[in-house]
Formats: structure tokens, C-alpha cells, sequence
């Protein structure tokens, strides 16, 4: 079979942001309104890039190898509980809280994957529970109080756009590396497209599991710091409020694998992300209400998965079409 | 045979433990507590007087809900009450209150409203039951008086462009329809001639529209302007960026929110130029936010607010109800404390965050908590909230 030329593997990379892009500003020209109109609208649009990339890595890391994981909220918002607690009461900069709030919330992930892999209950399961453990050691740790750094403009400065661009970089760069480039990566690759074989051969499965939670819950650490500088306070969530976080991260994963066909995967959800950014800064821009924008991301998820699902057909009956023109 | 005997030992050690256990806490009344909100600011407060100062000063025990997020988990927690003797509950859950009433009602324990009302209707048609205690806390014209107060305090100071936080507008919670309300009959009373909020020119239109609306439109109202309004709580990218954004409006002078605004506007407000006025309570968080100058004015209820509420409610269970003078049960109103600087606010704090000597001591309240005491009496030592008359009752 013809591979594509790399040219039209990065036209086809970038179609779907592109495309959104291209929708966005014909709505936003015709309401009247500038998408980009200034430095809050970049600002938004590069922290919504980076939650939503890193949220969505963590996501897929696990979810790829069938492990569900309701959890990356609560380890999300446990983890910048800590370290805001703890840049209270030392003192201490963005780059240190940011430092204690990735190792916090790796442990965390540790944690999870350990009791996942000592219990063998099945992840889903497990993954509720450690959300609701979660939750309740973040009331517990702050007296319910959560946390208020609004004070701290050293913590609330590092809210930019640099900023935001750096950890997206270092995450996309970390995770590629992490993921395509060494033993841990491979033995992952491997794991996925045959556990059987691949344990057989030598492979721990359970040592790679546990790397994986440690992986997706420091990602998830990062975006705890990101929301803390953002709002200056960590507001906390109980009987499973912190699950929400997950679900922005579903259509970036989904587009991410379609885009992953002709470039690296991470790269695909990063672009997923950009997708899902210029989308949640349309939603700000045109003042859309949250009822309308819960409507329009589901939409856009079915939408998505039913041209994924039919994609053969789709393709082939576009294909007969064009050949018919052609005679 | 050996472990059988062994097994009833330890059963028996079990059962006589737990005999023990109870009788040591049967002398206790037991209130159950309804809560919809377990992690504000506010809502730790209020938790914090009763589990920490009215528990250990009238000897009760409070048994607390889970957050509930809906009627049926109203009625799961009324249940779960019930089975463990709870001889009253005081609710701070209002998803279904007249099914909370009709169910302690039938279970034969009282109940009460706290930090809140019934309405007019609802109010006429539980007010004779026997095991309705009443309710007090901010009326809704209370709610609206706040929220009038807030804006007419900027308006007198010259200022014409604000921006507003609508918390739980979207979701018609009627404290926040209400303090919102007020903060646009402010705009329209003192916008000049021929003022108005898309048409509406009085309160009860205004209440109105936002109802009809379920948020509220920016727009000129006089000689004033509503800049921008930013509702409900996604707490996703977009609605960050809303907020940011309302912080970045052009002109822009106040950010009125009725409630939770420096949680989730401080980080923006911080280094702007922007004032920012809110209800909230009188944590520690709260008076750092206003000595840094991020918090301009606050509203706040003061934890030992719901201090009444159970002095009523102890009475009743305790054969002395307090009924007002037609036999009805209780509708008192009770409203906030208001700082506008750090030293207001480290005074109001002082008392309210006290342990040992909270805004309302049992010294106060056992001159209201026992036989024989009057509705007329009872009102004007509920009415006496502002935090100088408290300060006098202390006296």
C-alpha cells in the first residue's frame, strides 16, 4: 500500500484543528466578535492547551491498557491541595509548589496502581474508590477549607502564557520520550498489543501498570498546580465531584488517535487539545451558556465516534462518488 | 466447642460494650443535620459552632448528613436520622423542604430551618404543624437588602461600571436571585431619571425578570452600566475565561458577586485595579484577601448565626416549643455583617471564629433556652444581630 508523502501526513495532521479554527472564526465573524482579543483570550486558550493535553495523556495512558480511571480529579485536585498547603505554610515559590504538587501526585498514582495491582480488583472499581479516598483525604487535610493563595502573586504570576507553553512542551516532549523512546515505553507497546505474549516473554506487567499510574497522576499534578495559580484557591469536591475533569479529556483522545495515523500520537492529542481549546475559548467568547456548551461537546463526541465507527463505509462511498465524477 | 465458646465470649464482650456505649450516650439529645454544602467556608463555620462549642455547652450530640444533592437524599438522610434517635433535625438543605417537613412530621421529630426561610405559601401551610419549629435566617428581603446595599455603597461613591457574579443565578437558587435583584434595583433607583433593567423599573419586576431569564443580560440602566455578568459555577476553561475576561473589561470599576467571589474571581482581581465586594463568612482566607486589597466589602454570616435556631429547636425538644402569639411556628429573619476594611473585618473575625467565646455564648442563649420564654422576647433577641448589638448582648 502507498504510504502518504509526509507533506499531506501534515496537512492531515493538521485538518481538524484547522477545520475548527476555520468554523470558529466564520461564527465569530458573524456574531461580530474577535476570537482572539487579547491577552486574557491567548491566556485561556494556552491553559485550556495544557490542562486538556495533560489531562488526556494521563487518561490514555492508563485507559489504552483497558484501566479506567475515574480518579484523575480527586489526584488532581489532592496533590495542588498539598502543595498549596504546603507553599502556605513555607513560603515557598511556584516552581518548588509545582515540584511538590508532580511528586504528591505521582505517589498518589502510585498508590492507586498499587492497590490495583495488589487487590486485582478490577480497575473501574477501584478507581471509584480511590476518588471517593481521594476526595475525602483532601476535606480531611485542610479541615474542608481548602485552600486560598489569592495573596500570593508570586503563585498567581506564574499564570502565563510562556509558562503554559513550557509545561505543555516539556509534557508532550517527556511523554514521547518516555512512552516511544525507552525500555519502560517498549515494554508498554507491548503489553497493549498482546499482554499474553509479551508477559510470556519476560515482560512485568504489574511493574509497568504501577509506572503508568505514577505517569498519569503526576501529569495530573500538573494540572492541580495549573488550576491553584490559575483562581489563587483549590476549592474541594466530595461524593465524586471531582470526576468531571475526565470527560474534557475524551474528544482529545479520540481525535488524537485518528491524527495519530499520521503522525506521533502524542502529538495527535496535543493537537486534539489545541481542538478543544480554540472550542472552549469560542465558548467564552460568544458567552455560551454551560447548558449549550455540555450540548455541543457531546455532540461533537457522538459526531466523532460514529464517523470513526463508519469510517470504511463513509470513505468508500465519498470514494465511488468521486470515481463516478471521474468518468 | 473450644472456639464456639470463644466466639459467644466475644460476642458478649461486644454487646456489653456497646450497651455501655449507649447508655453513656443516652442522656445526650440527638439533632440530625441536613447539609447540602459541606465544604464552604460558611458551611465549615457553622459546623465548627455546633460540633465544637453548642455540643459541649448543651450537651447534644449532632449527627451530620453527607453532602446531599437531592431530594431523595433529603429523605435517605431523614431516615438515617430517625433509626439513630435523633429527637429533632435542623436543616440546611432545601432541595424539598416541604417533604422534609412532612416526613419528620410523621416520625414525630422536630424540625427546623436554619440560615434560611420558607416561602410565603409554604410557610402558611406547615406554620401550625406541631413538629415545625420555624425558621431563621436571611429573609429574601434580606437576601435583596444585601445585595442592595453592596452596589448602592459603590454607586454612592461615584462609580458607574460593574461587572457582576451571578453564582447560582443559572441554577434559580432564589438567595441569589434575590441578592442579584437587589444589586440592579440599586442600578435603577439611583440611575437617574427613567432607569431601568430591560423594562423593569421596581424590585418585584426586576425578581421577575431574572426568573423569567434565568440569568441576567448586561446593558446601560441609567445613567449606569452593567459591563458584564458572568453566572453559574462549571468551573471549566471557558468559564475561567469568562471570568478573566470580566476582570479585563474595559472600564470595568467593581465586581459585584453574590457569593464565593474572592474563591473564584481573586486570582484574576489580584494586581488589577478592580474592587471586588461579596458574601461570604469571616474565615482567615477571607481577611488576608481584604487586607491585601482584593477584597473590598463583605457580607458575611457569622458562624454563631445558627445559634437561635437551636436554642428554638432544643426548647421544643425539650417540651417548651416557642410558638409566636397566634400558636404558628417561627419565621424570623436575621441578616449579615458587613466589613468594608481589614480592622472592621479582624473585629468581626475575632468573634466569630472563637471556640470559647463565640458571637452567641451560652451565657446569651440560656436566657432563651428553658421554660417559659415568650416569642416577644425571643424575636427581639433574634432581631439584635448586627454585630455591635451582639457585642451589647455579651455585655
Amino acid at each position: 500500500m502507498k504510504q502518504p508523502s509526509w507533506l499531506k501526513k501534515l496537512l492531515l495532521s493538521l485538518l481538524i484543528p484547522i477545520a475548527v479554527f476555520a468554523v470558529l472564526e466564520i461564527i465569530a465573524l458573524v456574531k461580530g466578535v474577535r476570537l482572539f482579543a487579547g491577552e486574557d483570550s491567548w491566556k485561556l486558550f494556552f491553559r485550556a492547551v495544557a490542562n486538556v493535553t495533560l489531562t488526556t495523556f494521563a487518561l490514555s495512558i492508563n485507559l489504552d491498557s483497558g484501566r479506567f480511571d475515574f480518579s484523575l480529579g480527586a489526584v488532581s485536585m489532592l496533590s495542588a491541595t498539598v502543595a498549596g498547603t504546603l507553599a502556605q505554610e513555607w513560603g515557598i515559590g511556584p516552581w518548588p509548589t509545582l515540584a511538590i504538587a508532580v511528586v504528591a501526585a505521582a505517589l498518589l498514582g502510585l498508590f492507586h496502581g498499587g492497590v490495583y495491582v495488589l487487590t486485582r480488583i478490577p480497575p473501574i472499581i477501584v478507581s471509584l474508590g480511590m476518588t471517593l479516598f481521594y476526595e475525602g483525604c483532601a476535606f480531611a487535610f485542610t479541615g474542608g477549607k481548602g485552600v486560598s493563595l489569592v495573596t500570593r502573586t508570586d503563585i498567581i504570576g506564574f499564570s502565563t502564557i510562556f509558562n503554559y507553553i513550557l509545561l505543555t512542551a516539556i509534557a508532550v516532549v517527556a511523554v514521547i520520550i518516555l512512552f516511544d523512546n525507552t525500555r519502560f515505553g517498549a515494554n508498554y507497546r507491548a503489553l497493549l498489543s498482546g499482554q499474553k505474549i509479551a508477559v510470556e516473554t519476560g515482560i512485568r506487567e504489574k511493574g509497568n501498570a504501577l509506572g503508568c499510574y505514577a505517569v498519569s497522576g503526576a501529569l495530573m499534578g500538573v494540572v492541580g498546580f495549573i488550576s491553584l495559580a490559575n483562581t489563587g484557591s483549590q476549592q474541594l469536591s466530595l461524593n465524586f465531584g471531582s470526576i468531571g475533569i475526565m470527560f474534557t479529556a475524551f474528544l482529545p483522545m479520540f481525535i488524537g488517535g485518528w491524527i495519530g495515523r499520521y503522525i506521533n500520537k502524542r502529538v495527535g492529542i496535543m493537537l486534539g487539545a489545541v481542538s478543544m481549546a480554540l472550542i472552549s475559548l469560542a465558548f467564552a467568547r460568544f458567552d455560551t451558556a454551560s447548558s449549550v456548551q455540555s450540548i455541543i461537546s457531546a455532540l461533537l463526541l457522538v459526531l466523532f465516534l460514529i464517523y470513526l465507527n463508519n469510517e470504511f463505509a463513509i470513505l468508500s462511498k465519498f470514494r465511488k462518488k468521486q470515481k463516478v465524477s471521474e468518468k | 466447642m473450644k472456639n464456639m465458646k470463644r466466639s459467644i465470649c466475644l460476642i458478649l464482650c461486644l454487646l456489653m460494650a456497646l450497651s455501655c456505649f449507649s447508655a453513656m450516650a443516652a442522656g445526650k439529645i440527638k439533632i440530625g443535620v441536613l447539609v447540602s454544602d459541606a465544604t464552604s467556608s460558611e458551611a465549615l463555620a457553622f459546623r465548627a459552632y455546633y460540633t465544637e462549642y453548642i455540643a459541649k455547652a448543651y450537651d447534644v450530640e449532632f449527627i451530620y448528613s453527607d453532602e446531599l444533592t437531592d431530594a431523595a437524599g433529603e429523605k435517605s438522610a431523614i431516615d438515617n436520622f430517625i433509626v439513630n434517635n435523633c429527637k429533632a433535625v435542623i436543616s440546611f438543605s432545601s432541595f424539598d423542604r416541604p417533604a422534609q417537613i412532612d416526613q419528620c412530621d410523621a416520625a414525630g421529630i422536630y424540625y427546623a430551618v436554619a440560615t434560611g426561610t420558607l416561602t410565603d405559601e409554604q410557610y402558611e401551610e406547615y406554620k401550625d404543624y406541631e413538629y415545625y419549629v420555624g425558621a431563621i435566617g436571611p429573609s429574601m428581603d434580606i437576601e435583596f437588602q444585601t445585595g442592595y446595599d453592596m452596589a448602592a455603597y459603590y454607586i454612592d461613591q461615584g462609580m458607574t461600571k460593574f461587572g457582576m457574579f451571578g453564582g447560582g443565578v443559572p441554577y434559580y437558587v432564589d438567595m441569589h436571585i434575590y441578592r442579584a435583584a437587589g444589586m440592579l434595583t440599586a442600578m435603577v433607583e439611583k440611575g437617574g431619571e427613567g432607569a431601568n433593567y430591560k423594562g423593569a423599573d421596581n424590585k418585584y419586576a426586576i425578581i421577575g425578570q431574572i426568573y423569567q431569564d434565568g440569568g441576567i443580560d448586561t446593558g446601560k440602566i441609567g445613567s449606569l452600566e452593567l459591563v458584564a455578568y458572568v453566572g453559574g459555577y462549571d468551573f471549566n476553561d471557558a468559564w475561567f475565561g469568562k471570568l478573566a475576561q470580566m476582570v479585563g473589561t474595559e472600564g470595568i470599576e467593581v465586581i459585584l458577586t453574590v457569593g464565593s467571589g474572592v474563591d473564584v474571581l481573586g486570582g484574576f482581581v489580584a494586581g488589577s485595579n478592580v474592587k471586588l465586594a461579596t458574601v461570604d463568612s469571616f474565615t482567615p482566607a477571607m481577611g488576608e484577601a481584604m487586607k491585601s486589597g482584593i477584597l473590598d466589602y463583605m457580607a458575611g454570616k457569622y458562624a454563631a448565626s445558627v445559634g437561635p435556631i437551636f436554642v428554638a429547636t432544643y426548647n421544643a425538644v425539650n417540651g417548651a416549643p416557642i410558638r409566636d402569639n397566634d400558636g404558628n411556628a417561627l419565621a424570623l429573619g436575621q441578616g449579615f455583617w458587613v466589613a468594608t476594611n481589614s480592622e472592621q473585618f479582624s473585629e468581626y473575625s475575632a468573634v466569630d471564629s472563637s471556640n470559647t467565646d463565640p458571637a452567641y455564648t451560652r451565657e446569651i442563649m440560656d436566657k432563651y433556652a428553658g421554660m417559659g420564654v415568650s416569642y416577644d422576647d425571643f424575636a427581639a433577641f433574634v432581631s439584635q444581630y448586627s454585630f455591635d448589638e451582639i457585642v451589647a448582648l455579651k455585655k
